[in-house]
């Protein structure tokens, strides 16, 4: 039988809420307590081992459509498994998607799917959703960067925003490194080896799975002992007592001996401040400078941070201590009266909060409705409206039928009714 | 002679969705499925390789209901994996005392908040939509400041939200000052001071790498991504999709993919429409033949086709046709079954196709085609006889048609 439901059982279907990162999107239904899957932001194409990355914004647009529109079918028929037709569409985004990229997936959507609305939500701005509050300074520590945007009664302060190449990636590549450096392998016919030797290239995967169960950050002390130490070029300053080596399993009975220096320290690079004396945590107090003087209380004790890489073992904690161990330097010290930094733990995993917030917010049917593109509005103006673009006409819907078509942006001067 | 294939005869299919179980192979309606949340009610997933588990049984000594000193055996149900070897046991999961329907997936801890953070938003939701609806009834004043005017385009950002801008999307929900707050009420998050921090022995025990999930084990499990082996309940067998296609025009199935190997129905036919151009000036008489079994050039039809066994008749090009207002259009007595429409030297016919396979490839159908031809150039030799007609020959092709995929 169809699947078409009549609309007598309470309104409209849910809506469908997606969460495209970098690495990994979240998928599942508004309402809903969590996403349904979490899968990589990728997709296989037939007789190619190498996945391909779905978020690339340097690829051409016929490209970037097809691979969509690959992706976007895979999660509606292998996951979702309802029809596109039938439900809003709800995109957690980041205000620093290039509008390329949007403009791509939304023509996927609307002319691939043919779904009925599709409304892109902030990720900062619908985390703070999960938490019932109405300001945040939300920090997203993610897979190509960490970005920081401040929310003020529900507002983005969007001219505040921070961010930093530091995240997953950047994590993979400096951890791929260091293993390739260090680091030696067993195999059946061989002990010792160095890496390469034995298996060319580690895949990212691997490397990944590899930072996820051995790795982790250390508290504040302990963690500038290690940087002391690194960059110590006397030799003088002694590194704390390394964690245990681990052997790791690669495919094919090879043992892969990863040091114990390697587990603590990696994760020092998003800390240690090199580049002209940023780090995650910096990040956090620059914004706060660049916002109004009287919402930075009201932010600083509302701290948010999201995103994969923040569920790091130790991560949470190193990153509130650096903080208030920052306010204090002098750079901070005059030009921020607030002191105190409080951490909120919202009621979903950091990976999931954005998407958790989207699903509260695709809750609201009337709002949701109200608020999105549909698809005669994409018919009709062929584009979809961006917070950095005010030269989007108004739909009609905002002003009553009957009357005068509304008139675009005027410019203030103009003497025409 | 051109063949344009029309392609409107392949949108006209509908698809609609049904969910299958592939473990046990029992087909859910779609209702069913979405309370379920698509996932089977009977089979599980193992958590460490994720194949499906398979129930054991084992006998355990437990004490008789009704006199506790003696005991008997009584059947005691675990989930096992035989791939990886993992049980239901090595998660804490108690026997269950059935063979199916006693084990449940952990609920997810802040459902209660969650649920309490939707009820409050709605009730914001709702207040916002009341008084945009009493503005609209509401009579404008005069005297309004000219910033909140038309005249300035968008007037305050509070006022009017821009669908689709994402900035504003929030602007509106929340209680603005001097609202009565007593109707809504959420307990905001609390903010901690505080995080805790990792144990003291983290830096210093080693790690057994089988106790730590791997990432991908931890995201099967969206709500709880436990790091410790121990933690990784199984989840319900995920469904898998049937994605059955119907033509809009014949209302007959075309595909029904099943699961079950033990049922399954060769799709039946669907009509296509051909049009067929003549590019000479003269009558053109065409008959059509489906191949023989064993024709060498029929290679590639993935299909039956069942062509028109009458004799199609094609008006010869006329430039002038579309100026000649007045010409009386010839009468050729075309059978409606067969013929869809005629227009000067095109003529639209139907064909009938029965895809044989279930492929993801194009539906493709062949079939001979046998015209008359009559060549009008000038004869090398002139010929005694002015205006002596010219012989007709007949020529056969055989034709080849990929009629698309069978996907919508």
């Amino acid at each position: 039988m169809p699947l078409f439901e009549g609309l007598g059982s309470g309104g409209e279907k849910t809506a469908v809420v997606i969460d495209l990162g970098a690495a990994y999107t979240k998928c599942g239904f508004a309402g809903e307590t969590g996403p349904r899957f979490i899968i990589p932001s990728e997709i296989q194409k037939p007789g190619q081992q190498q996945s391909i990355k779905v978020v690339q914004y340097n690829i051409n647009t016929e490209e970037l459509y097809s691979n969509l529109k690959e992706f976007i079918h895979t999660l509606y028929f292998r996951h979702l498994l309802v029809n596109p037709r039938d439900r809003r569409v709800l995109i957690i985004e980041s205000i620093l998607c290039p509008s390329h990229f949007r403009e791509t997936l939304t023509k996927v959507f609307f002319k691939q799917f043919e779904v009925p609305s599709v409304l892109f939500a902030p990720s900062h701005l619908m985390s703070i959703m999960s938490l019932g509050i109405n300001s945040g300074l939300v920090m997203d520590c993610g897979y190509t960067e960490t970005l920081v945007l401040p929310v003020y009664e529900c507002i983005p302060i969007l001219s505040a925003w921070e961010a930093l190449p530091l995240g997953g990636k950047a994590i993979h590549k400096e951890l791929d490194g260091l293993l390739v450096e260090q680091c030696t392998v067993d195999s059946d016919s061989s002990t010792g080896q160095s890496l390469p030797t034995v298996i060319g290239s580690i895949p990212e995967e691997v490397v990944e799975d590899i930072k996820v169960r051995t790795c982790f950050v250390s508290d504040l002390k302990r963690g500038l002992k290690i940087q002391e130490a690194k960059f110590n070029l006397e030799g003088t300053a002694e590194r704390p007592t390394p964690p245990p080596d681990v052997d790791y399993p690669l495919d094919g009975e090879k043992i892969l001996h990863i040091k114990g220096t390697i587990r603590d320290s990696v994760m020092e690079m998003l800390f240690e401040q090199d580049n002209e004396e940023k780090s995650v945590a910096t990040l956090v107090l620059d914004t706060l400078v660049k916002c109004p003087i009287d919402t930075r209380k009201a932010l600083s004790e509302n701290l948010v941070i999201i995103g994969g890489t923040a569920m790091l073992p130790g991560f949470l904690h190193r990153l509130l201590a650096e903080i208030r161990l920052l306010v204090d330097k002098p750079k901070y010290r005059d030009a921020l009266a607030t002191k105190s930094f409080r951490l909120h733990s919202p009621p979903a995993k950091p990976n999931c909060t954005a998407w958790l917030g989207g699903a509260i917010f695709g809750a609201l049917q009337d709002i949701l409705g109200s608020r999105s593109v549909s698809r005669d509005y994409y018919n009709q103006t062929g584009r979809i409206p961006d917070w950095c673009c005010l030269s989007s006409p108004l739909p009609e819907s905002v002003y009553d039928a009957g009357k005068t078509p509304p008139p675009l942006m005027k410019r203030a001067f103009s003497t025409e009714k | 002679i051109t063949i344009i294939r029309d392609s409107h005869a392949h949108s006209c299919i509908s698809t609609w969705l049904n969910a299958a179980s592939v473990c046990c192979l029992e087909n859910m309606p779609s209702a069913e499925a979405k309370l379920k949340k698509n996932r089977c009610a009977n089979c599980f997933d193992c958590p460490c390789c994720m194949h499906t588990l398979s129930t054991r049984a084992t006998n355990i000594p437990a004490p008789l209901p009704d006199d506790p000193s003696k005991t008997a055996m009584k059947k005691a149900y675990y989930l096992a994996c035989g791939f990886c070897r993992w049980t239901s046991r090595d998660v804490g999961m108690a026997d269950k005392s059935v063979a199916s329907g006693g084990w449940q997936e952990p609920d997810n801890p802040h459902t209660q908040r969650i649920n309490k953070l939707i009820e409050y938003y709605q009730q914001l939701a709702q207040r916002e939509k009341l008084e945009r609806d009493r503005k609209k009834l509401a009579r404008r004043r005069p005297y309004m400041p000219l910033a909140f005017s038309e005249k300035y385009g968008l007037g305050t950002r509070l006022q009017r939200q821009r669908p689709g801008a994402p900035i504003t999307s929030l602007a509106g929900l929340s209680l603005k000052e001097g609202e009565d707050q007593k109707e809504i009420n959420i307990e905001p998050a609390q903010a901690l001071d505080e995080v805790e921090p990792l144990p003291e022995d983290y830096y210093t025990r080693p790690i057994n790498l089988p106790e730590v999930t791997s990432l991908r084990q931890r995201l099967l499990q969206p709500d709880f991504q436990p790091a410790g082996a121990s933690q990784l309940h199984p989840k319900h067998k995920h469904l898998l999709i049937k994605r059955s296609l119907r033509c809009r025009k014949c209302e007959h199935n075309l595909s029904k993919p099943e699961f079950n190997p033990t049922s399954i129905n060769i799709s039946s036919e669907c009509q296509v429409l051909l049009t067929l151009t003549n590019p000479v000036e003269s009558i053109t008489h065409v008959t059509l033949v489906g191949c023989e079994e064993g024709d060498p050039e029929d290679i590639n039809s993935t299909a039956k086709v069942m062509v028109p066994t009458k004799e199609l008749v094609l008006a010869g090009k006329d430039a002038a046709a579309d100026y000649d207002e007045l010409a009386e259009p010839q009468d050729f007595q075309d059978d409606p079954d067969v013929v869809a429409f005629r227009k000067s030297n095109k003529i639209g016919f139907f064909i009938k196709v029965v895809p044989q396979r279930e492929e993801d490839g194009d539906v493709t159908v062949s079939f001979k085609i046998r015209h008359d031809f009559r060549n009008l150039a000038a004869p090398i030799r002139p010929s005694e006889e002015d205006d002596a007609p010219t012989e007709a020959i007949w020529l056969t092709h055989h034709v080849e048609l990929s009629l698309g995929p069978l996907v919508a």
